[in-house]
């Protein structure tokens, strides 16, 4: 520390230097932990790609501030008479970033880019039999059943231009080597990618030709990763960046009180919940029950969801942020199951009779398995989730470890319970029903993430039949008895749903998502 | 000596392939890649058909000889998280790796030799005592914690400094240097006193005992009674020797302050060498993280040669033993 003085003239004229360069107010400056990994948007299936990209690039329709659907590069679109699938009615007099017109064919291209092997966001194809060009802007998605759904589980396929694709060598996505599209894009969106260095700094200004109403006033957005939380809070202290996504938690307290600076905060989609080994035999991990899995009795699973006090959690753990969810989607969101609201509150006392009817009056111990770097306080929600259970006699060994060593462990089923957090990628109820809830079917590709194998005959009958209702009234009824048998079988124990913390300075008017996208088109800076 | 300097750079052949052998028996238990690069709609399937075409479920064994062998061939790979070159991802980083590790050991030698000097001949005076108790505050507290009090005393509070990244570089060919601009020095300079701390004050302690002990010894006595004025005596006749040992463990500590810069870098979002190793485990990135340490351990190898050639020319000995 004492070598500053040495260098003393050195710090103050770059002082100057830099205090220069942050007076262009109209640069927009954000952060965020992670890196957008490529610009190609067809190539990961990841939130920091899709969300940074939904800035260059454009797809048929959009989530607009509150999450629904609005037309984007498609004006309208309306289920197909006497078969199967959508029609999309094209904007016309759209261009891409380099002046090329966008049509159907852009579409067909697109799709066929983004349904191949090659490509990680071909699930959200999955459905679709073919599409069909009719005319310049008019494009048909046909599906193999009815899916009223479909144009809500493509707002973030994304369209490239065929002939700058083609032209440089990237029809494809890349997969093991980098091809054209990872480092540039040409897209239709507002802005426009300007430079890109990896893991440094990705520098977007705006398109010119953007067909929509420009509502920002923004003429440069840098977007820098910053991966230390402690830097990033210094980045927005010191001024240098205008906005970080996100904060942790313990830090909210400390920009709220500083002059100039706002915390902006709303709860994300995703829940978080525990999961349960319903398909093991026997335990894994516990040390007085070994040749049985108490879990595969209700009345167990039950005792577990009446051990948690989510008040406390919400009140130590997260200063009163979370709201305490019932069910594996939040309200709000589209299948939301108004009828099963409420969920098994904290009650010791009946979790222990519960335990005493299921044959453990004392008790038994299993292993608890939680990420640790995942999801907001999840080691410390899973250190306060072990205490509250060995309240009621349940010795809960607990175990964390990074998410890069923790989802192979769970496909491996290495646990006695986990802790997951999920957030429905179509933002409807089906999605959790399909990943966590149906029966694992590899062939089927369904029920992928439900590692316990919860399976219940019903469950999986209604699914397709939800995915396939067209009228709502019917298809939220099959809903709710879906979330019911899930209560009553206690499949997961849902916890609430996350919170979003972002913090930016008071100068600068943004929407927050609930999705965790960032969209610079609707950054205002005074 | 250009036989020497070959034997030497032969040897560090082997040193990398024992690294890489030994990395690449530790990266199976450091995660799993594939769900790292998938979404969460990816299948089971094609997580396993990724799996397979990228060769991780084959024994350590023949992943650590296709890496090698493709190595010999000239071809790195590609990583797993950019899809970008690995060799291209890790040269873009070594300049500010090296101009980071090379300000940092200035900014100790610098400061360090004088005070070690200093303290060595003034040994209970108040400022040596003061020196002796910073320096032994500096290397206890860690690193880390060092670079967040720099960054929100001269970056928040004060306001002199940047917090994070490296700025106001010039690009000279390939080699983007910090060095040429004030703006470029006033984003290089805390980290570089942030990570040059602890090599100060061991540079520091290890001049001064190292002269205490000259300055005992029977040459310098004679020296002294030859009547060498003061100022030679301790410059030329006791530094001269003193710095031997020094050399050694700086040069050393060098290849260390290159290696493990990876703190200093995270906390001041350096984009450098370190960081890029850092996102790559965090995303198993086994490619980058397996080229990473080959770099690294040919670095040690580098500056190990440099410090035995500084040696042929600092002590006159070794050169005549050389002759003969």
């Amino acid at each position: 520390m004492k070598t500053s003085r040495i260098t003393k003239a050195t710090l103050l004229v770059g002082t100057i230097l830099v205090g220069a360069s942050a007076a262009n107010a109209e640069t927009f400056r954000w952060a965020s932990t992670t890196d957008p990994q490529t610009m190609d948007p067809h190539a990961v299936n990841s939130a920091p790609v899709l969300s940074f990209l939904n800035n260059v690039y454009e797809g048929l329709v959009r989530r607009d501030r509150g999450m629904s659907i609005e037309g984007s590069l498609a004006e309208s679109w309306e289920p197909l008479e006497g078969e199967n699938g959508w029609r999309f009615n094209l904007r016309e007099g759209v261009t891409f970033a380099d002046g090329a017109a966008f049509t159907a064919e852009d579409v067909l291209f697109s799709y066929q880019r983004a349904s191949n092997e090659a490509a990680d966001v071909r699930s959200w194809f999955s459905p679709v039999t073919d599409v069909r060009v009719v005319d310049d802007y008019t494009v048909d998605f046909i599906t193999s059943a009815p899916n009223p759904l479909f144009p809500d589980s493509i707002a973030n396929f994304m369209i490239l231009d065929k002939d700058w694709a083609e032209t440089n060598d990237a029809a494809l996505p890349a997969t093991d080597a980098e091809n054209f599209a990872t480092m540039n894009a040409n897209g239709t969106g507002p802005f426009m990618l300007s430079s890109r260095d990896p893991g440094v700094q990705t520098v977007l200004v705006p398109n010119p030709n953007w067909w929509g109403e420009v509502e920002h006033n923004v003429t440069e957005g840098i977007f820098t990763p910053i991966g230390n939380s402690a830097t990033g809070l210094a980045a927005l202290l010191s001024g240098e960046i205008d906005f970080i996504q996100p904060i942790p938690l313990q830090d909210a307290a400390q920009v709220e009180e500083r002059d100039g600076y706002s915390v902006l905060e709303g709860e994300e989609t995703r829940v978080i919940m525990f999961g349960f080994p319903h398909e093991h035999d026997t335990l894994l991990y516990s040390t007085d029950v070994t040749d049985a899995n108490p879990f595969q009795d209700v009345r167990v699973r039950q005792a577990a969801a009446h051990a948690i006090d989510i008040d406390a959690i919400d009140r130590v753990l997260f200063r009163g942020k979370i709201e305490p969810a019932s069910q594996l989607v939040p309200a709000g969101i589209s299948g939301y199951s108004e009828e099963n609201s409420d969920r098994l509150g904290y009650d010791p006392d009946r979790a222990k009779e519960l335990l005493a009817e299921a044959g453990y009056p004392d008790g038994f111990s299993f292993g608890l398995k939680c990420p640790n770097d995942r999801y907001i306080n999840d080691e410390a929600l899973c250190r306060a989730a072990a205490s509250m259970f060995a309240a009621v006699g349940m010795d809960a060994e607990l175990s964390t470890g990074p998410v890069r060593d923790y989802w192979p462990q769970l496909r491996e089923d290495d646990f006695d319970m986990y802790l997951l957090g999920w957030s429905p990628g179509t933002f409807d109820m089906e999605h959790p029903i399909r990943f966590l809830k149906h029966t694992q079917d590899d062939e089927k590709r369904l029920g992928s993430w439900n590692f316990g194998n919860f399976s219940n005959a019903r469950v999986d009958e209604l699914l397709p039949l939800i995915q396939q209702e067209v009228d709502l009234e019917a298809r939220q009824a099959m809903i709710d008895e879906v979330v019911a048998i899930s209560q009553e079988e206690m499949a997961y124990i849902p916890l609430y749903t996350q919170p979003l913390i972002w913090a930016a300075k008071d100068n600068v008017d943004m929407v927050q998502r609930a999705d965790n996208f960032f969209l610079l088109r609707w950054v205002t800076v005074e | 000596m250009a036989y020497f300097i070959l034997k030497r750079l032969f040897q560090s052949i082997f040193v990398m392939l024992a690294v890489a052998f030994l990395a690449f028996s530790l990266f199976r238990f450091v995660g799993d890649p594939v769900s790292q690069m998938t979404g969460v709609e990816t299948s089971v399937q094609d997580q396993e058909q990724l799996r397979e075409e990228l060769g991780l479920n084959d024994p350590f064994v023949v992943q650590f000889y296709r890496f090698t062998t493709d190595i010999l061939k000239g071809d790195f790979g590609y990583s797993y998280r950019t899809r970008q070159p690995v060799n291209e991802m890790i040269a873009s980083r070594i300049p500010a790796t090296i101009e980071l590790g090379i300000t940092a050991l200035m900014i100790s030698l610098i400061v360090g030799i004088p005070a070690g000097v200093y303290t060595a001949l003034r040994t209970r005076g108040f400022a040596t005592q003061t020196i002796l108790l910073t320096t032994l505050v500096g290397v206890s507290i860690p690193t880390f914690v060092i670079g967040i009090v720099l960054i929100f005393l001269f970056g928040v509070t004060l306001g002199w400094m940047p917090t994070f990244g490296r700025g106001g570089t010039v690009d000279l060919g390939g080699w983007t240097t910090s060095f040429l601009t004030l703006e470029g020095w006033s984003y290089l300079i805390l980290p570089a006193i942030t990570l040059g701390v602890y090599q100060l004050t061991l540079t520091m302690r290890l001049v001064r005992a190292e002269m205490m002990e000259v300055m005992r010894s029977d040459y310098i006595r004679f020296a002294t009674a030859r009547g060498i004025p003061q100022r030679k005596l301790h410059y030329r006749h006791a530094l001269g020797n003193t710095m031997i040992p020094v050399i050694t463990i700086i040069g050393l500590q060098f290849g260390g302050v290159i290696a493990f810069s990876i703190v200093t870098e995270s906390v001041f979002q350096w984009p450098g060498m370190g960081l890029l190793f850092l996102e790559s485990v965090r995303f198993v990135d086994i490619p980058v993280m397996g080229v990473y340490l080959v770099v690294i351990a040919f670095f040690f190898v580098l500056v190990n040669l440099v410090v035995d050639i500084l040696y042929l020319m600092i002590d006159p000995r070794l050169r005549v033993k050389e002759a003969i």
